[in-house]
């Protein structure tokens, strides 16, 4: 069975750089869990999409080996730096740029020094798979796809490991509703800024433990527009794309505000 | 310290291309040019600024996106490798500029007092967006002036535009009340491109100007309306259609900075310079000077 875990994760810096403030707890907490369990499934290479690296363009794809450094992010750089060191699989995003084609994009990989990699993934990254003991495939989100050209370009992801014959695990990074405080507000009381975002989630969050893939698809297009919902839920549909049929349930670890926004860890099972 | 004045605005829009087109020594890929009638259209208002001689330039940028409200850079020095994520094939230049902290600090005080949120952005390691850094160096390669880097918070995509874009003209208040505090004489650039339209490939070569033309003609001919009526001096009209040019045209000055320069200058009535108008991906690119010097003489 190589694919061994799949987890959506927030992306958001403020539970990484601030795992001091209480309203962050339950994320960081999460993540630790998530964490643990996937270092017990004891993947090769992570299959990682994050809404955060935007593409207009093509599809882009990570193919540089190792990329490490200090990334700032652009809006919360008063909270500290963000050191990484990602490895990338270049076989495996090798095959996912000749595959592209056959989802209808044309694809490029990207290898530059000193390349912006997104404070989602490094994020994610550093809280998963703090010790860089597994590889990445990271693929760009490009805005003009939809939900089933994401979902098609997770499937390709997911069988050109596969194909290579790797142990793998899928990882959907953004957030959930996206309404933000648009003025300071006091770290400690931080919450999901609408009401109304709070049951959207929690309704989402719900579904993801019982209802089909198909279900999901249906609700998620209405929750993405009422919630205005990070990226549309494309993160998700990276997870759906990448389990095809093997879907069967989720469990929250995690739920959480970041500055208003929804957040959660999810670990789905495979 | 006499009254500081805003003396020039520019429209300046930042692809990274022309960079890329100039080959600079600072970036580091290679081309064998391109985008000619833009890049020629930065050497005539090179000139201008050259006459001008400005203390100082400020440049708002659709590149560097902030949540929570308007941030100013704020460290005296910053210097690295800023790699374009969406080109960065063309675009990976190493960079170093001053930034004109006091006035900076003036602007985000002047901003708060008018109730915007706004920050002063102070992290040294910080990595400056390329929409700012290219805007800079197509205006003035030679690094040589002081600069203020503004954010965009992009209001205008989170609230409705119209809410959106008058925050913006608030930020341009408080950004001439600071330059009138501080003394300076500023230039003002409004780093935006116009219909925003694009080619969802690119070239292989990417400077094969035969494949470069107007995504769409609806927007090359909003471009030209706009465009004229800047050049016939008719800012009202020019606003008035404003909404309608974003919408029917994606175009990007929705991001704000067009609106904060003629909010700062104080929405003057007279011809714009149009040094240059071109293609770049299919997207309109106008470089326009408004000299408010000659103007007022």
């Amino acid at each position: 069975m190589p694919l061994v875990a799949a987890y959506l994760v927030p992306g958001s810096p403020l539970p990484y750089l601030r795992r001091d403030v209480a309203p962050w707890a339950p994320l960081v907490a999460a993540h630790a869990k998530a964490a643990q369990t996937l270092a017990a499934a004891a993947p090769e290479v992570l299959l990682v999409y994050s809404t955060q690296w935007i593409a207009v363009l093509d599809q882009l794809w990570q193919t540089r080996p190792r990329s490490h450094g200090l990334h700032v992010d652009e809006n919360w750089y008063e909270f500290g730096d963000l050191p990484f060191d990602i490895r990338i699989d270049t076989a495996v995003a090798a095959a996912c740029i000749a595959g592209s084609a056959a989802c209808g994009v044309r694809a490029k990989g990207v290898d530059y020094d000193g390349f912006p990699i997104d404070t989602g993934t490094i994020v994610a990254n550093g809280f998963l798979n703090s010790d860089s003991r597994a590889s990445l495939v990271i693929a760009a989100n490009n805005v003009y796809h939809d939900w089933r050209k994401t979902e098609q370009l997770a499937a390709l992801a997911a069988s050109s490991a596969e194909q290579l014959g790797r142990r793998y695990a899928v990882i959907g990074i953004g957030g959930l509703s996206g309404t933000i405080f648009r003025e300071d507000i006091a770290l400690e009381r931080d919450h999901i800024a609408r009401t109304e975002d709070d049951e959207l989630n929690r309704r989402l969050l719900d579904r993801l433990a019982w209802a089909s893939a198909d279900e999901i698809r249906t609700f998620g297009a209405d929750y993405a527009a009422k919630a205005r919902a990070d990226m549309g839920m494309k993160h998700l549909a990276w997870i759906l794309g990448a389990l095809g049929e093997r879907y069967h349930g989720a469990t929250t670890l995690g739920y959480g505000p970041t500055y208003g926004s929804g957040a959660a860890v999810v670990e789905f099972k495979v | 310290m006499a009254q500081g004045k805003i003396i020039a605005g520019f429209l300046a829009p930042h692809p990274p291309h022309l960079v890329y087109g100039e080959n600079p020594p600072q970036n580091e890929p290679r081309s064998r040019g391109g985008w000619e009638q833009l890049r020629w259209a930065y050497e005539r208002a090179r000139v201008s600024l050259e006459r001008l001689k400005p203390d100082v330039l400020l440049v708002h940028s659709p590149h560097w996106v902030t949540q929570l409200g308007h941030h100013f850079l704020g460290v005296p020095r910053l210097s690295g490798k800023s790699v374009d994520p969406i080109f960065p094939n063309l675009f990976r230049y190493n960079f170093a500029l001053d930034i004109d902290v006091e006035l900076a600090e003036a602007c985000c005080t002047e901003a708060r007092a008018r109730g915007l949120v706004a920050k002063m952005m102070r992290n040294p390691n910080f990595r400056v967006d390329y929409g700012t850094i290219t805007t800079l160096h197509m205006i003035r390669p030679q690094w040589d002036i002081p600069v203020v880097g503004i954010s965009a918070n992009n209001s205008p995509y989170y609230l409705n535009m119209e809410q959106g874009l008058e925050e913006m003209a608030i930020l341009g208040a408080a950004t001439r009340a600071a330059i009138e505090k501080t003394g300076r004489r500023a230039v003002l650039l409004a780093s935006n491109t116009l219909c925003h339209w694009h080619f969802h490939e690119e070239p292989e070569i990417p400077e094969d100007m035969s494949r470069e033309h107007p995504e769409n003609y609806a927007g090359y001919l909003w471009d030209m309306r706009i465009i004229e009526l800047l050049r016939q001096g008719k800012t009202k009209e020019v606003f008035h259609l404003l909404p309608q040019f974003i919408q029917e045209a994606f175009a990007e000055v929705k991001s704000g900075a067009f609106t904060w320069m003629f909010a700062a200058m104080g929405y003057p009535e007279i011809p714009g310079e149009l040094h240059g108008y071109g293609t770049v991906i299919g997207t309109g690119n106008a470089v326009m000077e408004w000299d408010l010097t000659r103007a007022a003489a």
